[in-house]
């Protein structure tokens, strides 16, 4: 056999410090891109507010003669808008303060009002994020989050309006119905996949659209059809049944609600099922090397359908509290584009659960300041500037070549791997 | 033309792949770069060849210094390469193949096919290639695709011609053709790189040797000067052992019986015909073959990867076909899969994960559901120690380990469950020397702890140094089993599919 003295030395205890730290340098680099995604983001979004203000635009006529003017004007405007934002998505300082000093249910439900709202928006696109991370990582690119997150909804609500028990049983029941919807809704899409080998991308997307006008056709009748109502409205889930407000003691307007608490169990949840729970394992394994998981003995199909259901319950869950947290009754188009952000949430987040739950915090704070800036700049500056920024950013994340090559970063190691599901691939 | 490689270096970030390398070819010789995997021979060729570009050296040719900034200047210098991987249109012509990329055109757009194939079959039959230039490719064997490949370097004026590790893939009928061909084409003034790391091919064919280790030259000899054991030596920087130890096998009941077995390909032709094969406890029976004679779906069949069509497979008396691949594997059958990164290993994953990839449900590695992380860091570090296997810790991925780690790992996932069978495919193929050596020496261990073991393997010299008894396959029938000891001669013969001098009784059953 090999002598000892031939091993590497790596292979003595000593180097395995150096290793470490090495490790966590470049652990350290996916922070660093991300937040360097955050000046692109920024930088971007001030050139656009320059841009459409006219304002703005003037002042630079009468650069070369008050140089320190346009810039100063240019520069507070800029700021200020970004100020508003952040007060928008977390806290206005004073506010907090008046509630320190002069503490009123009143005065700390100001204080409490931004971080609510972020929570508020950030709750579906963590539980969405999460079920689309779940698909992501087993390489399914599933990309039906609306539909699925409309199943969720018709079944949370269908529970909610009809049902009349005490919350402690009506809630659960809305719970079980939000992640059968979803689950439902996404099976079809594992179930084709799984026995004709449909792609999942065609698939969920066209259930996004069955989904959706599957709900405008429920709107419209019985049992859905709020009645007297032709503009497409449902009946409402009974109060019972509506997700309790954890600062509804304080104030009305403040929405975050049991939904957010579920969401943060759904992360805990996720994180123990991918990182320790041999199922997760057996997913990873599927989506890293399908035809290395098939030699091991893993039964890749019925991975494929379990990882869409799982990822459908998680979206429909999203849905439900949606639903059942806010608004209560389904509308045409339930849910916006909170299927298709979670996509975005799922891919800034790396498909990890924790970097899903900061990614989503991260879009319900743009989502939460946006409004709070456009309302009060001097000049409404647009809320869209949000989505702009928070576009940009996640651009920039997903291509970390680009962010690399504009701060001429040295070797980045996994950082400079693009964000893939891999799905593409196959 | 007289071909010099002066002081190449090539970096790829840290890693130096070529060191100060100097090599002259002169005209009409058979030049041999002989080194492991990973030694550097393609990282040179792919320099010499224009697809990659040194960061320091030249090349000159008849001494003058040339710029080869991509293939097509390596052509008009008059340089051809052979890939290993050949890259041919299938359902083309011979003469449509070679002239591809150069047509010749009478009056513009119309190719002049028969110009074409004229002008090839002169060059084919000038260095006795014969080959027709009308066959369409896909048709012809895989010896004849690469005389194809040699003649399209040909048709083009190569004066030195860059052979990527050709023999892997020919029988050794085809490989002493092949060798025919290579003198007859120095003879008439050409120069041969020949990259290879089989050491009696470089005997017999070379009339120099450039061995390279870890991207530098490390010896420079002729075939007169050397022999096998120094040239290895050479090659792995220390005496290597050729020959597998192994005692006597003790040979004991029929473990693993096929009867009567049909298995089809993906394309649904039959791969695997009426083959019957029985192991014994104890014993090492070797599969040798020129690849793509059924082999792999045969292991396929045996590990439940592949549906049978017909026929029994069957473990200690129980009938296992059609069971799932997670049956076999419980039912105790160990797989060495022929593609040790696609089939055995998931690289983006730790050395640890890896090494309970098919146990992953195991109670030691699995409580409740929950993967018991102790267990398999544990394990990781034990399995580590034991076969050997070269990285800081078991945390990294696999995909940062070099091959014959790799295939280590894979060796020590296999053999750390309790085994009846256990099927090798390839299990060296890739690998060095030294490695080679010690997935050699475990699978032998294997097989005196009690297992049958099939080993299938294109390398005739892994067949003759580790079967008990040699089956050959051709067109999915086994054509006769031998022991060891039978003539390579007689071997490669039944390798290309003569049966009637196979069948020795005394191989049959030992």
């Amino acid at each position: 056999m090999t002598d000892v003295a031939a091993r590497p030395v790596a292979e003595q205890n000593g180097p395995n410090r150096v290793l470490r730290i090495a490790r966590r340098t470049r652990e350290a680099n996916i922070f660093l891109v991300t937040a360097l995604a955050f000046v692109v983001g920024l930088a971007f979004g001030a050139v656009l507010i320059i841009l459409t203000t006219p304002e703005l635009l003037r002042s630079w006529g009468s650069f070369f003669s008050h140089p320190r003017g346009t810039i100063a004007l240019n520069f507070n405007t800029v700021f200020g808008a970004y100020e508003q934002l952040v007060v928008g998505a977390i806290a206005d300082p004073r506010a907090v303060w008046t509630a320190i000093a002069h503490p009123s249910k009143d005065n700390w439900a100001v204080a409490l009002g931004p971080i609510s709202a972020t929570l508020t928006y950030a709750t579906p696109l963590t539980l969405a994020g999460l079920g689309l991370a779940v698909g992501f990582r087993t390489s399914l690119f599933d990309i039906g989050g609306q539909g699925q997150l409309i199943g969720g909804a018709i079944a949370a609500t269908y529970i909610g309006f009809s049902v009349h028990a005490p919350g402690v049983v009506q809630i659960p029941l809305e719970i079980l119905a939000g992640v059968i919807g979803g689950l439902l809704v996404a099976s079809i899409a594992g179930i084709l996949k799984a026995s004709t080998g449909t792609h999942e991308v065609i698939t969920t997307m066209m259930m996004n659209y069955i989904m959706l006008f599957f709900l405008t056709f429920l709107l419209l009748h019985a049992p859905f059809q709020l009645p007297g109502e032709s503009e497409g409205l449902s009946k409402s889930i009974v109060p019972s049944g509506q997700l309790p407000r954890l600062l509804g003691w304080l104030s009305g307007t403040l929405q975050v609600n049991l939904g957010f608490i579920i969401a943060v169990a759904a992360v805990f949840g996720v994180s123990w099922f991918l990182n320790r729970s041999t199922t997760g394992f057996e997913f990873q394994m599927v989506g890293a090397n399908p035809e290395a998981a098939r030699t091991a003995g893993v039964n890749s199909k019925r991975v494929v359908v379990m990882a869409l259901c799982i990822a459908g319950a998680l979206v429909g869950l999203a849905g439900m509290v949606q639903v059942a947290g806010i608004d209560h009754s389904l509308t045409n188009g339930y849910g916006g584009t909170i299927g298709f952000d979670a996509i975005t949430v799922a891919l800034l987040g790396r498909s990890k659960p924790w970097g899903v739950f900061l990614a989503a915090l991260l879009f319900g704070g743009l989502q939460a300041g946006g409004h709070h800036m456009q309302i009060v700049t001097p000049t409404n500056i647009d809320y869209s500037l949000a989505l702009v920024i928070e576009a940009v950013i996640v651009f920039c994340v997903a291509t970390p070549a680009l962010v690399v090559a504009l701060f001429k970063l040295k070797d980045v190691g996994e950082a400079g791997r693009a964000v893939t599901t891999g799905a593409w691939a196959s | 033309m007289k071909l010099e490689l002066r002081g190449i270096t090539k970096r790829f970030g840290t890693l130096v792949a070529n060191h100060d390398v100097n090599l002259i070819v002169e005209p009409g010789e058979i030049h041999c770069l002989l080194g492991e995997n990973g030694a550097g021979k393609s990282t040179l060729m792919n320099v010499l060849f224009g697809m990659l570009t040194p960061d320091e050296g030249q090349v000159l040719i008849d001494d003058e210094p040339v710029v080869i900034r991509d293939p097509k200047d390596a052509v008009s210098l008059r340089i051809g390469m052979v890939h290993q991987h050949f890259m041919l249109v299938p359902v083309f012509s011979v003469a449509e193949n070679v002239v591809l990329g150069f047509e010749p055109v009478r009056p513009w757009p119309v190719l002049d096919r028969r110009k074409a194939a004229e002008e090839i079959g002169e060059v084919s039959a000038k260095y006795g290639l014969d080959v027709d230039p009308d066959a369409i490719v896909e048709n012809l064997p895989i010896g004849m695709q690469q005389r194809v490949e040699i003649l399209k370097a040909l048709d083009r004026d190569a004066e030195v011609l860059i052979l990527d590790e050709p023999t892997a893939v020919l029988t050794p009928q085809e490989t002493e053709a092949l060798f025919v061909i290579m003198r007859s084409l120095t003879a008439q003034g050409k120069s041969i790189v020949f990259i290879t790391h089989k050491l009696k091919e470089v005997l017999a064919v070379a009339d120099r040797i450039t061995v390279m280790r870890l991207g530098e030259v490390v010896g420079s000899t002729t075939p007169s000067e050397a022999d096998e054991d120094s040239l290895a030596s050479l090659m792995v920087g220390r005496a290597v052992n050729l020959v597998v130890d192994k005692a006597e096998a003790a040979p004991g009941d029929v473990v693993l019986e096929v009867h009567n077995l049909f298995v089809e390909d993906d394309r649904g032709l039959t791969a695997v015909q009426d083959l019957n094969l029985e192991v014994r406890k104890g014993e090492i029976l070797a599969i040798a073959g020129v690849q793509g004679n059924g082999q792999t779906e045969l292991v396929e069949a045996l590990t439940g990867l592949r549906p049978t069509v017909a026929g029994t497979i069957t473990l200690d008396g129980n009938d296992i076909h059609g069971s799932t691949v997670r049956q076999m594997l419980d039912a105790g059958v160990g797989h060495i899969p022929e593609d040790r990164q696609r089939h055995g290993l998931v690289l983006s994953m730790s050395i640890e994960d890896n090494l309970v990839l098919d146990m992953q449900r195991r109670p030691e590695f699995s409580r409740r559901g929950s993967r018991n992380l102790k267990a398999i860091r544990e394990n990781g570090a034990r399995r580590l120690d034991e076969f050997d296997i070269r990285a800081q810790n078991s945390q990294v991925a696999v995909g940062t380990l070099s091959g014959g780690n790799q295939q280590k790992v894979v060796v020590a996932r296999e053999l750390s469950r309790p085994l009846k069978a256990l099927i090798c495919s390839q299990p060296t193929r890739g690998l060095d020397v030294g490695s080679i050596e010690y997935v050699h020496r475990q699978i032998v261990a294997d097989r005196d702890s009690g297992s049958a073991v099939i080993i299938v393997s294109s390398e005739l010299d892994e067949v003759v140094a580790l079967g008990d008894r040699i089956a050959v396959m051709f067109e999915g029938r086994i054509v006769g089993v031998v022991p060891p000891t039978t003539s390579r001669e007689q071997l490669g013969l039944m390798m290309a599919g003569s049966s009637e001098i196979g069948s020795d009784p005394v191989g049959a059953v030992s």
